[in-house]
């Protein structure tokens, strides 16, 4: 059986007007998502990750390559505008304040999506209800505007208006980046439970490894438009293979002393822009372990099993460096003592 | 009321003393965002102040600087920099300090640097506003600072715009024009939060360098907590304009006290039950004005917190906590 | 580089806007009733001279014809003639539009040195008696009308005090005017070295100029000081303020900054002048464009009109692309 979403050799590619150079957004890049999977794009900004989301929905045509979804590739007649698509796929935003028109009531920007799907009144006030609860909005403030809201509740808004056609896929692009440490474990803790629920797959678009880390099945690792590394979510982050992946993850900062961030490993200098980009390996230029090999070709995928995937031909240096950086499984240790005591309190100590 | 004072014999660098600033409105009655605010800053020390949004860390930098945003009004209290009292400064005199031996470091340089003068001009303009240099002699100042905040090309970036240059060349400028003219005392607001991962561990590293490098002190203000753990000295939480606790960073990451606390790290933790664990997951309504702000989201809420305000005390390991109930051992 | 490419897009869009601006004023005008030929002959005029007249002017093509014929003579430096000066309109308009321009332009300077300080210092503070005295100026200006205004100069500076000269035209009948150079009496007085016509020149302008610039400083006050007071709350001017700038550093960078708002309400407004001084020329027989197109309108005297148009567009053009240089040189976003 066809995949849920399939992205074959997906290259997208922007002209500059009054110039012959081109933004080489995305490069050839393929992944696919099953029914009910979590997969995390992960990337600096620069890196073409909201691109790939922005093909996915049909709001831009790819340059090449091709978007399947259940099968059949989207494109002009086969994309979200159409009734076909519409409700199937749907997006969450990164600034829940921006996307939420300020005018309209919370239950009626939760209840707009299904009007597009000809769900009649009465349904679509029982299915607002339903969706309300599910999401955690307490009824009392679906009369309300959503600049009366908190960014956590108002993110919460956008995503309950995703999932209220029952989608079978939404892409969220850096849906937690504008909240608080607090509130985004809470919307991550949210979609992880309303996934369970209806059986939806993610497409996650976020350069937070924190929240990428909870909540990804896989994760695809993408430096200028190219994909350099991708695997389970729990073996790429715990043995990253590619010098990029290892730099990103060694930048990471988790809440102790103890897990200082890697100076070995970080990446020097900024992503450059990617207009004209020479051919090779992209990250040649910031690499500790560049040599001449990597300039003249992209490196070809080296499967590690379980679907571990590296484009590195010095992977196996990565390899010897990168068991330093795992943090997240080293907090997890400390953060199972610290957070480890009860929270609630015996009753003798109460006086 | 317990004394906070690091173990450092010398005198503070920065004494802020039972502060209270509200907002005034012509609706409803003031709204409090600080409220009794006690902190020491000794010279050569890192401070990280935590908190959400609104929790009033920036109301708490505008004041240090004597900068209040209107409608904002100190109601108590007192700032000290440097044994002067800010507020009560006259304008010129504050407007000496500021720059110069109070500098502060902006979370949005793309619109907080001003869009029509270059870089070197805005390095420059502090620079000479606060010395006797020559125009020649400031710029000098500029490019040495330029290469010290590791701009590639200095002498080119001397004569961009802002808008030429991506956030995290930006924030280093920033950072540049902080530093300029070496203050006792700098001020972070939340300064890398728009960065990338990478960029920003560059970015706080060379921001701790050129702090601890002249000596200089830092309040580190942040709503990521894992930040703090790795560049202050010592770690103070700010929850609904009240410092609910204060402790050295290693004995605070140690055995954090206040529950709010321990909340904030167990968002970083992957166990979704460790998460649920401490963070209240019903919206629950505000809690009593006479009781603790935290109780409405605390786990360890009991009856005396909503009928009694907890004082800053200081527990068995040395944290000082706001909590009738800290977690200790 | 990027300004000369810049300028060039610029100019090869002024054919085409020109062509719409003439065509936009010419079906207008086209509208206004009245039959120029019964105007020209006089009520006692044949009928067949009448038709004779009409098939002389071109009156008897369909309109779309008239106004192809327009175009082509525009083209080839003709705009008609006035069958009220009986001069082609374009000699008319040379005479004419520099005085216009002369007047619009000082009286703008005026308003600019009233208003623009008045405004900038009135944005940084919220009350005391500069703050008042410009709120008060504000609403004055736009209340007073200036053809008003400038008859109550003339009550008081020409009738009462016999300070100001006659309000009738540019010059003293007995001053010979200089030969005209620039078309602006005072540089062609200058040029000629007359004196006595700088002199006479300069008081003959004094109160139109007065009035003019009077009541428009009114919008370049409001217009200077709103715009100062939005940069003076803007973040880049809280950051200079958190980095101890002197008070004067800061207000320099906060107008500065607002320049190019400023520029643009000037602009509008020097366009506007061209047209809008016109009660302003009627009170002081100035014999300027306005005044001029007016008599045009109201005596079915077509070609004036169309060419007064024609010249303010032009004007306008000339002036907005000016500005837009203003602010390549002002704003280095726009220099991308």
């Amino acid at each position: 059986m066809a995949p849920l979403l399939d992205v074959q050799n997906l290259v997208k590619h922007f002209p500059i007007s009054g110039s012959r150079k081109t933004v080489q957004a995305i490069n050839g890049i393929s992944f696919t998502i099953e029914k009910g999977q979590t997969v995390s794009l992960v990337g600096e900004s620069g890196s073409g990750k909201t691109t790939v989301g922005r093909c996915i929905l049909g709001l831009i045509d790819p340059t090449g390559g091709g978007i399947y979804f259940n099968g059949r590739k989207m494109g002009r007649d086969h994309n979200v505008r159409h009734r076909d698509v519409r409700g199937r796929i749907q997006l969450v935003f990164q600034e829940p304040a921006e996307s939420l028109s300020p005018r309209v009531r919370v239950a009626d920007l939760l209840a707009e999506p299904l009007i597009y799907q000809g769900v009649t009144r009465p349904d679509r006030e029982r299915r607002v209800l339903e969706i309300a609860a599910r999401v955690g909005l307490p009824t009392g403030l679906l009369e309300k505007y959503p600049a009366e809201l908190s960014a956590g509740l108002q993110q919460r808004i956008g995503i309950g208006r995703a999932v209220i056609t029952r989608p079978e896929i939404v892409v969220l692009d850096e849906p937690t980046s504008a909240l608080d440490p607090t509130a985004r474990a809470e919307i991550v803790d949210l979609l992880i439970g309303l996934q369970r629920q209806m059986e939806t797959a993610y497409l996650f678009i976020s350069h937070d490894l924190s929240t990428v880390r909870f909540i990804s099945d896989r994760v695809v690792v993408l430096y200028l438009g190219s994909i350099v590394e991708e695997g389970p979510a729990a073996t790429v982050f715990a043995t990253p293979r590619h010098p990029y992946s290892t730099g990103l993850l060694a930048s990471v900062m988790l809440p102790h002393p103890s897990l200082k961030p890697e100076k070995r490993l970080t990446l020097v200098g900024e992503i450059p822009s990617p207009i004209d980009l020479p051919p090779g390996c992209p990250l040649a230029g910031r690499c500790p372990f560049a040599e001449d090999k990597c300039r003249a070709a992209f490196p070809p995928p080296v499967a590690l099993g379980h679907g571990h995937l590296v484009h590195c031909i010095n992977h196996e240096k990565v390899a010897a460096m990168g068991a330093a950086v795992d943090f997240f499984g080293r907090f997890q240790v400390l953060a199972d003592r610290i957070l480890g005591v009860a929270p609630t309190l015996e009753k003798d100590t109460v006086q | 009321m317990a004394d906070f004072q690091p173990a450092t014999e010398t005198a503070p660098l920065l004494r802020v003393e039972h502060l209270r600033v509200s907002y005034q409105s012509f609706e409803s009655a003031a709204v409090p965002a600080l409220r009794d605010i006690d902190l020491t800053i000794a010279p050569g020390e890192m401070v990280g102040l935590v908190g959400e949004s609104g929790a009033g860390k920036t109301t708490l930098a505008r004041s240090i600087m004597g900068l209040v945003p209107r409608p904002g009004r100190i109601d108590s209290g007192r700032i000290e920099f440097r044994g002067q009292v800010m507020a009560e400064l006259p304008d010129e005199e504050r407007r000496a300090i500021l720059g110069r031996h109070l500098a502060m470091v902006i979370p949005n340089p793309r619109s907080e640097l001003n869009p029509v003068l270059t870089v070197g001009q805005q390095i420059s303009n502090v620079v000479r506003a606060h010395s006797k240099l020559g125009a020649a002699e400031a710029r000098q100042t500029a490019l040495r600072m330029l290469e010290a905040v590791r701009i590639p090309d200095p002498g080119r970036r001397l004569n961009a715009y802002p808008h030429e240059l991506s956030g995290g060349m930006a924030q280093r400028v920033v950072i540049a024009v902080a530093l300029a003219c070496e203050p006792s005392f700098v001020i972070s607001d939340d300064a890398t939060s728009g960065l990338d991962v990478t960029v920003q561990a560059q970015v706080l590293e060379l921001l701790q360098d050129m702090v601890r490098s002249r000596g200089a002190s830092a309040l580190f203000i942040t709503r990521d907590i894992a930040i703090t753990a790795h560049f202050c000295d010592r770690i103070a939480i700010i929850y609904a304009g009240e410092i609910v606790e204060i402790a050295d960073t290693a004995a605070f990451f140690d055995r954090p006290a206040h529950p709010y606390s321990i909340m904030l790290l167990a968002a970083f933790s992957h166990s979704g039950d460790l998460r649920r664990r401490w963070t209240r997951t019903e919206i629950a309504v505000n809690g009593s004005a006479a009781g603790c702000a935290f109780a409405p989201r605390c786990v360890r809420r009991q009856p005396r917190c909503e009928a009694e305000h907890p004082a800053l005390r200081t527990t068995h390991s040395g944290h000082a906590v706001r909590c009738h109930f800290p977690v200790e051992g | 580089m990027g300004l000369v490419r810049y300028i060039g897009r610029r100019l090869l869009f002024v054919a085409p806007q020109l062509l719409g601006i003439i065509m936009v004023s010419f079906f207008l005008v086209k509208l206004i009733p009245g039959d120029p030929a019964v105007l020209m002959m006089g009520p006692n005029a044949s009928q067949q001279a009448l038709d004779e007249l009409r098939e002389k002017l071109g009156l008897t093509l369909p309109l779309p014809q008239q106004f192809l014929h327009y175009i082509v003579n525009v083209v080839h430096g003709d705009l008609g003639t006035s069958w009220q000066t009986t001069r082609p309109v374009l000699d008319d308009l040379m005479d004419r539009f520099p005085a216009t321009l002369e007047l619009v332009t000082l009286a703008l300077l005026v308003a600019l040195l009233i208003g623009i300080p008045l405004g900038i210092v009135a944005a940084g503070r919220s009350r005391g008696p500069i703050r008042k005295l410009a709120d008060v100026y504000g609403l004055l200006a736009g209340a007073i009308p200036d053809f008003w205004l400038a008859l109550v100069f003339i009550y008081i500076f020409y009738s009462t005090l016999h300070i100001a000269p006659a309000p009738l035209g540019r010059l003293d009948l007995e001053v010979v005017a200089p030969p005209i150079v620039t078309g602006s009496m005072l540089l062609d007085s200058l040029i000629a070295g007359d004196f006595d016509a700088l002199w006479s020149s300069a008081s003959h302008l004094m109160l139109p100029v007065m009035t003019l610039g009077l009541v428009n400083a009114g919008p370049i006050l409001k217009m200077t000081q709103s715009t100062v007071e939005r940069t003076l709350s803007s973040d880049f001017i809280r950051y200079a303020e958190m980095c101890g700038l002197p008070k004067r550093t800061v207000m320099r960078q906060a107008v500065r900054a607002s320049l190019p708002s400023i520029i643009t309400i000037v602009s509008v407004l020097y366009g506007f002048l061209i047209g809008g001084a016109v009660l302003v020329e009627i009170v002081f027989s100035w014999g300027g464009a306005g005044q001029y197109a007016v008599q045009g309108v109201l005596n079915a005297d077509l070609n004036p009109v169309l060419g007064f148009v024609l010249f303010s567009a032009v004007f306008s053009l000339v002036v907005y692309l000016f500005v837009d240089l203003l602010y390549f040189v002002l704003d280095p976003r726009t220099r991308g």
